[in-house]
């Protein structure tokens, strides 16, 4: 009978789920116990050999992937209705009617100031976009991130420098500007960042590239190369960057983390391409001599001796 | 405070608390479904479940208990209709006349420097994977949520709506059967 019960209780011995006394119990039995402590032993064995194996974590690519694709459902999604609630909650109903008097004072807040609002947008003059000046973006002010809940387009007009962007805050807004408007970068800036459409977030990235002496924008693409789940969009950011793999040496480590990381081969490719100018830094020698040695791709492993085979040796 | 948020249909804090516990939730249905695709959607099944039905937590256990509850039943569901629809899987057979799985075959690309130990890894895990498909689906559960997520079986069972008593019993019948599977192996 003891041995029966330590062999049903071995496994939690070894999880560490057995209770101080009947561990202590299981210890002295197997101490007197032959069979008992072979079978212990052929547990704990086995316990290491399944430790050899863990469970795969998710790539950050899969995370960010995921959590895209949760937060366009959500976007559709709809909670249980609060009458739903109320049958099923009365504790979190009570909690709700305590709060409702502030609530209404917000409701009451908020309706004056948007009266008051409405009113002296009534009372301006008017400005229609794309009037004589199309160079002039609509008079809205500058979104903010925080305003902005999405961007449905980003269209250029052919032959001109005028683009249009489609954007949501409460309802869908249309921006109009050149390339060099503030309010045309902040969006597309957002877009490369925040959007869940692959299409514009390869506009605005492509939009962007004209424009990547600046930092803020490079900053952009350096993050679209890194993050985006699209490679297409991976491969125009990292297009972008080329001329300043030299000079930024923020945009020279992006490149080579996509060199070394980067799961699409055209990317990587890419990257070393970019990189064949400054192949004489250390970091970029370190990196090639990595690749030469044990890379997966043949061509990428050649390509990379045959740059480090053109250095000069160091003593 | 995040999830009182949440259930007032705060979406942030929705999607605040989904942070918290995503990489979790993905790392289990990831190791349970076996693939990345089977793995987002129980992801997504999951999270919107649990967005819609979060007025309906009343703290009775945990939110990590709540969230593992629901995905848990996600993956127990795949399971079974993988169990099901097990003679389509991609399976050819050895000089010996034994099965094995083709996408088993298909190289690692993320090997490290060492190739022979990548490839006794690889053989290792694909024995355990084989073995581990053998299991019922409540033995496969029980048994992923302690010795893979590092449970206590108290906590498993809360999550599988059971006893501690039976997650015990579950836990000791899938390694027996795991052993037994795996004997030639040590």
């Amino acid at each position: 009978m003891k041995c029966e019960w330590v062999r049903e209780n071995i496994v939690l011995q070894v999880y560490g789920e057995l209770a101080d006394d009947a561990r202590h119990e299981l210890e002295q039995h197997v101490t007197r116990c032959a069979d008992c402590a072979a079978e212990l032993k052929a547990e704990q064995e086995f316990h290491a050999l399944l430790a050899q194996d863990r469970a795969s974590e998710p790539t950050p690519n899969l995370v960010a992937a995921s959590r895209m694709r949760l937060q366009e459902a959500l976007e559709t999604a709809k909670q249980g209705s609060f009458w739903s609630r109320l049958a099923f909650d009365p504790a979190n109903w009570l909690l709700q009617m305590k709060f409702s008097p502030t609530l209404a004072a917000a409701i009451l807040i908020v309706g004056f100031l948007g009266g008051v609002g409405t009113m002296r947008e009534i009372s301006r003059p008017t400005t229609t976009a794309g009037g004589p000046n199309a160079t002039t973006p609509t008079l809205t002010p500058v979104p903010t991130e925080a305003s902005i809940t999405g961007i449905s387009s980003i269209v250029q007009e052919p032959g001109t420098n005028q683009i249009s962007i489609k954007y949501n805050t409460v309802s869908t807004q249309e921006a109009q500007g050149s390339l060099n408007d503030q309010k045309i970068q902040q969006l597309l800036l957002y877009a490369a960042r925040n959007n869940y459409n692959t299409g514009v977030r390869f506009d605005s990235v492509d939009l962007l590239a004209q424009k990547s002496g600046d930092a803020q924008v490079r900053d952009a693409l350096i993050y679209a190369l890194q993050n985006d789940t699209n490679p297409g969009v991976r491969l125009k950011s990292i297009g972008a960057l080329g001329n300043y793999v030299k000079d930024d040496t923020n945009v020279r480590d992006a490149v080579l983390r996509a060199l070394v990381n980067d799961t699409n081969s055209g990317v990587r490719i890419e990257a070393l391409r970019l990189i064949e100018p400054v192949k004489a830094d250390g970091s970029v020698r370190g990196v090639l001599m990595a690749l030469a040695a044990k890379d997966q791709s043949t061509y990428i492993k050649s390509q990379a001796r045959t740059m480090l085979a053109q250095l000069p040796e160091i003593d | 405070m995040l999830i009182r948020e949440a259930q007032r249909g705060n979406r942030a804090a929705f999607e605040e608390l989904v942070r918290h516990y995503d990489q979790a939730v993905l790392r289990l249905a990831l190791h349970l479904t076996g693939t990345e695709q089977d793995a987002q959607d129980v992801y997504q099944d999951a999270f919107l479940k649990a967005y819609k039905n979060i007025g309906s937590f009343r703290f009775e256990c945990s939110f990590y208990t709540w969230i593992y509850r629901i995905v848990t039943n996600l993956c127990l569901d795949h399971l079974r209709k993988r169990n099901v629809r097990k003679e389509d899987a991609p399976v050819a057979k050895d000089a010996s006349g034994g099965e094995y799985d083709l996408l088993d075959q298909v190289p690692d690309v993320r090997a490290g420097a060492n190739p022979e130990r990548d490839l006794l890894r690889r053989q290792l895990g694909a024995r355990i994977a084989g073995a581990l498909e053998k299991l019922t689906p409540r033995e496969r559960m029980v048994f992923e949520l302690k010795h893979y997520h590092g449970l206590k079986l108290r906590t498993v069972g809360e999550i599988l709506k059971t006893t501690e008593e039976t997650a015990k019993n579950t836990l000791f019948r899938a390694t027996q059967k795991l052993r037994g599977a795996l004997a030639d192996m040590r």
